[in-house]
């Protein structure tokens, strides 16, 4: 793992900024989101492919391309969670600088 | 809570553009890693002796394949491997090396190389034997045969290496170790080599013994060539000792009166009993010649040449008389010189008188009987006495004045007539000779001194 982390740290910087952006985002967004069933059956399959990955049933290269995206997608959902996080934070604080009247 | 689940269900969207990342980091960091992983594995191996090593990494799973020389060594180098940061999994496709039963090894010394073949129980060990027999033997290309095995007895390679320090010894053989047991075989470079090799045997590790040793010796050689354009006897090859040397060089003076001795010849071991005993009469053959080679091979006699004349010729092929050691086989191959053109008596005379000024007729003391070591002059004389087969010849015996005057006369006759009778058996006719003592009434110089009572024993031939 440290091993992967030091040779893709550039991929996971990206990948994490790439997160906080899409979580910025996802805040005021008004498109369509997953429905809880589909969330449940990402998230069943995320952990299904991180089992596989603990496990190292998937052998070779296959298996490096599996903890690869693994290990991007991890910063990502963090990146994503700070983003979002950030956003409805900053949102919060100018709807209350709106709403309360100037004395 | 609430919000941020209905903001998380709108982060799929980044999705995209992460996938694209990740099919650019798989595509371009993938041979990096495995190029990575397999110099850290290499690395990591470094220090664990393997033979036929063969790393393989595809994504971040190592297949190691390797021959290990012991049940510890295969398992040390999967665990280094394993313990290399990175590395997911070892795919162990190691295997001891086998086993050989007995374990064989064996250098073989031809005319242009040593081969060592075999077993050897470690690379280092197979490179270090090599470098041994090129150390051993500057210039001498050396071939590696030799193939790794388990199974090498304790120290085995000290006793492969002083094995390879004495194939220098060996012009041709095979030094082979099975297991402990020694083996040696083949022809040794020089006289005294098999013994040194015997001998450095007894420094062999301990636990080995020589199983055989048949080492035989280069033969021993003595020759002897009698040149008589520039009148010279060169001997040349191997005697025994200082002494023999010195007991041959004389004889070879007393025999060849007027050729001058090279003496070539070097002290070496190994000669086969009664060399002396042989060699001396053999030289007294070779003297009878007018040209020839004497060559002695360990305990064959070969003499070559030409002999003065026809009895001369049948007396040599007819062996070397009752001293000759009876072991020896004497081969000789003995045509005769060409008769010369016959002479009248005054040159006949010079040249029998010449002759006689080189050296003279030797008798042993006190009786009749002639030296051996002057059948070589007397041959010459015989075939001057050849040249005129029309003069008379008058041989005369003459002593010195030591002990009774008529004791003196009695042994210059028979010494007078024994130097006829063997003109006689030579092929002469007798009536052409008289033999004649004068006992010591004729001194050719005062009788006060060895050297004068030397000169004044001699036979004189006077052509009438």
């Amino acid at each position: 793992m440290a091993y992967l982390v030091t040779f893709h740290w550039g991929w996971l910087l990206a990948s994490l900024l790439l997160g906080l952006g899409m979580g910025w985002i996802a805040v005021v967004h008004r498109g369509p989101g997953v429905s809880r069933a589909l969330a449940g059956w990402l998230a069943a399959l995320a952990a299904a492919l991180v089992a596989a990955a603990l496990a190292r049933v998937v052998p070779g290269r296959p298996g490096y391309w599996l903890e690869l995206g693994l290990i991007m997608f991890a910063p990502y959902l963090v990146g994503c969670a700070i983003g979002s996080l950030l956003r409805a934070w900053v949102v919060a604080r100018s709807v209350t600088t709106v709403s309360e009247p100037r004395p | 809570m609430h919000g941020f689940f209905k903001w998380s269900s709108k982060w799929w969207p980044g999705v995209i553009p992460l996938t694209v990342f990740w099919a650019i980091a798989a595509w371009t960091s993938t041979a990096p890693l495995e190029a990575d992983l397999a110099a850290r594995s290499a690395a990591a191996l470094h220090d664990t002796v393997l033979d036929k090593t063969s790393i393989e990494v595809a994504g971040r799973d190592v297949t190691l394949a390797a021959d290990a020389f012991s049940e510890d060594g295969r398992r040390n180098a999967v665990k280094s491997v394993e313990a290399v940061p990175g590395v997911r999994l070892v795919n162990d496709e190691t295997h001891l090396v086998p086993e050989a039963k007995p374990f064989v090894w064996s250098a073989e010394r031809d005319v242009v190389r040593v081969t060592i073949a075999g077993s050897a129980p470690l690379p280092a060990s197979k490179a270090k034997l090599v470098e041994s027999a090129r150390g051993a033997l500057k210039g001498v290309e050396v071939a590696d045969q030799m193939k790794l095995a388990r199974g090498a007895p304790d120290r085995f390679e000290d006793a492969a290496e002083l094995l390879l320090g004495q194939i220098g010894k060996l012009k041709e053989g095979k030094f082979t170790i099975s297991d402990t047991g020694v083996s040696l075989s083949g022809m040794a470079r020089e006289l005294g080599d098999r013994e040194a090799i015997a001998a450095a045997m007894k420094s062999l590790p301990e636990g080995f013994k020589v199983a055989a040793n048949d080492i035989r010796a280069p033969p021993y050689v003595f020759q002897a060539y009698k040149d008589p354009v520039a009148l010279t006897l060169t001997l040349s090859g191997d005697v025994p000792d200082d002494s023999v040397h010195a007991a041959i060089v004389a004889a070879a003076g007393r025999k060849f009166f007027s050729e001058k001795v090279v003496d070539n010849l070097k002290t070496s071991i190994g000669a086969p009993g009664g060399f002396a005993a042989a060699v001396v009469p053999a030289l007294g053959a070779l003297s009878r010649l007018s040209t020839g080679t004497l060559a002695v091979s360990d305990r064959e006699v070969k003499l070559q040449g030409d002999a003065l004349y026809d009895g001369a010729a049948a007396q040599i092929r007819a062996g070397l008389g009752k001293d000759f050691p009876q072991a020896w086989p004497f081969k000789a191959e003995i045509s005769v010189k060409p008769a010369v053109a016959p002479v009248d008596a005054t040159v006949c005379q010079q040249l029998l008188s010449e002759l006689l000024g080189k050296t003279s007729i030797r008798f042993e003391t006190g009786r009749a009987t002639i030296d051996p070591d002057s059948t070589g002059l007397l041959d010459h004389l015989v075939e001057v006495a050849l040249r005129c087969p029309t003069s008379d010849i008058e041989i005369s015996g003459h002593t010195d004045s030591d002990g009774d005057a008529e004791a003196n006369q009695a042994l210059s006759e028979k010494r007078a007539q024994a130097v006829v009778d063997y003109l006689v058996k030579a092929g002469l006719p007798a009536a052409r000779f008289t033999a004649v003592g004068y006992g010591s009434t004729q001194p050719r110089v005062p009788n006060d001194s060895e050297e004068g009572k030397a000169q004044n024993r001699r036979i004189e031939f006077l052509v009438k």
